[in-house]
């Protein structure tokens, strides 16, 4: 089992790389170090989503997608669990995470907010590409209120 | 309290040394932390108890303390009669006890307490890995080579200074 840390030093690298001040000439520049980064982590998902399910579980119901998400996927890339998950029924997910592993080191509180979500693009990609591998199609979101906890939003979509 | 100006105690102080009874009551405490990097920059700085300051502005004080803390290490180890182990650990005066570790990388934590205090390497190195690589190297937001910001750093040091066994919260 690889030490997390050399995930998470990559990980902040892949951040520092696409937000270096060169590559930013006004909001154009941002939109797309984050749809990269997004990019990156959707690829990454897809091929974990074929790898990780060893038991083969028949992920038959959305439900199931989503607890593969918040139990399997989250341990592997982070070694914990999603905290919580919450539904309304109709397509439409929130993970809560209130230890998230990439912002545990940045603070508690409000220090360093703004900077939070360029840290969250991949693994909102990572996501989105697992669901898609599973047979699912969804859009995901991410915001933070207070570090180090964070909430991800998926939304399924009806293809 | 135990007096020694010729009367006769009508009872006395039960400590574990019958030497110095009077060390019994210094309460312990940590004064200060510096934090430095291989080249010299002052990382973090911490004050509880000080009461006297060194008179000179605060960049100065650090450059002082890093230039006497780099010649020490030096001398020690030129005037060694024997082989160097740890090297320079800690000196102390008649106030204070300077406490001393340096990592490979260079990176020096330099605590004063009080002189009761014994041999803290320990505490030194869990300020290093527990607090400085967890939350200052690995946070993608604290530049290698500056002055920390983190307020999450800040705080926990000051936590875990403060819990410390021989952390007093009454000033010595």
């Amino acid at each position: 089992m690889a030490d997390a840390v050399l995930f998470e030093f990559l990980h902040t690298e892949m951040v520092a790389e696409l937000w270096a001040p060169d590559a930013d000439p006004g909001s154009g520049g941002k939109k797309k170090s984050w749809s990269v980064l997004e990019g990156l982590g959707f690829r990454v998902g897809q091929a974990l989503g074929e790898r990780l399910p060893r038991e083969t579980l028949a992920v038959r119901e959305e439900l199931d997608a989503l607890k593969f998400l918040c139990k399997d996927l989250w341990a592997a890339m982070f070694q914990k669990h999603m905290d919580g998950l919450r539904t309304n029924h109709q397509g439409t997910y929130v993970l809560q995470d209130n230890n998230f592993p990439l912002l545990l080191t940045m603070g508690s509180g409000s220090q360093y907010i703004e900077e939070a979500p360029k840290f969250l693009a991949f693994t909102c990609g990572l996501l989105c590409g697992a669901l898609h591998t599973l047979g699912f199609r969804s859009l995901v979101t991410a915001s933070v209120t207070a570090l180090p906890a964070c909430k991800f939003q998926v939304v399924m979509q009806k293809s | 309290m135990l007096c020694w100006c010729g009367l006769r105690p009508s009872w006395t102080l039960e400590t574990g040394s019958s030497l110095s009874p009077s060390l019994a009551a210094i309460p312990m405490t940590v004064h200060n932390l510096y934090l430095f990097d291989r080249n010299g920059v002052c990382l973090h700085y911490s004050e509880w108890h000080r009461k006297k300051q060194a008179g000179i502005p605060k960049e100065e004080e650090y450059k002082l303390m890093y230039g006497m803390l780099f010649s020490i290490r030096s001398f020690v180890s030129k005037m060694s009669p024997l082989d160097m182990k740890d090297g320079f650990l800690s000196f102390q005066t008649s106030r204070y006890k300077l406490h001393y570790y340096e990592t490979p990388t260079g990176i020096k934590v330099v605590m004063n307490t009080d002189l009761g205090v014994g041999p803290i390497r320990d505490v030194l190195h869990h300020i290093y890995s527990a607090l400085y690589v967890e939350l200052v190297v690995k946070n993608p937001l604290c530049p290698m080579g500056q002055t920390v910001q983190s307020e999450l750093f800040r705080s926990r040091l000051d936590s875990y200074v403060r819990s410390l066994p021989f952390f007093s919260a009454r000033a010595g």
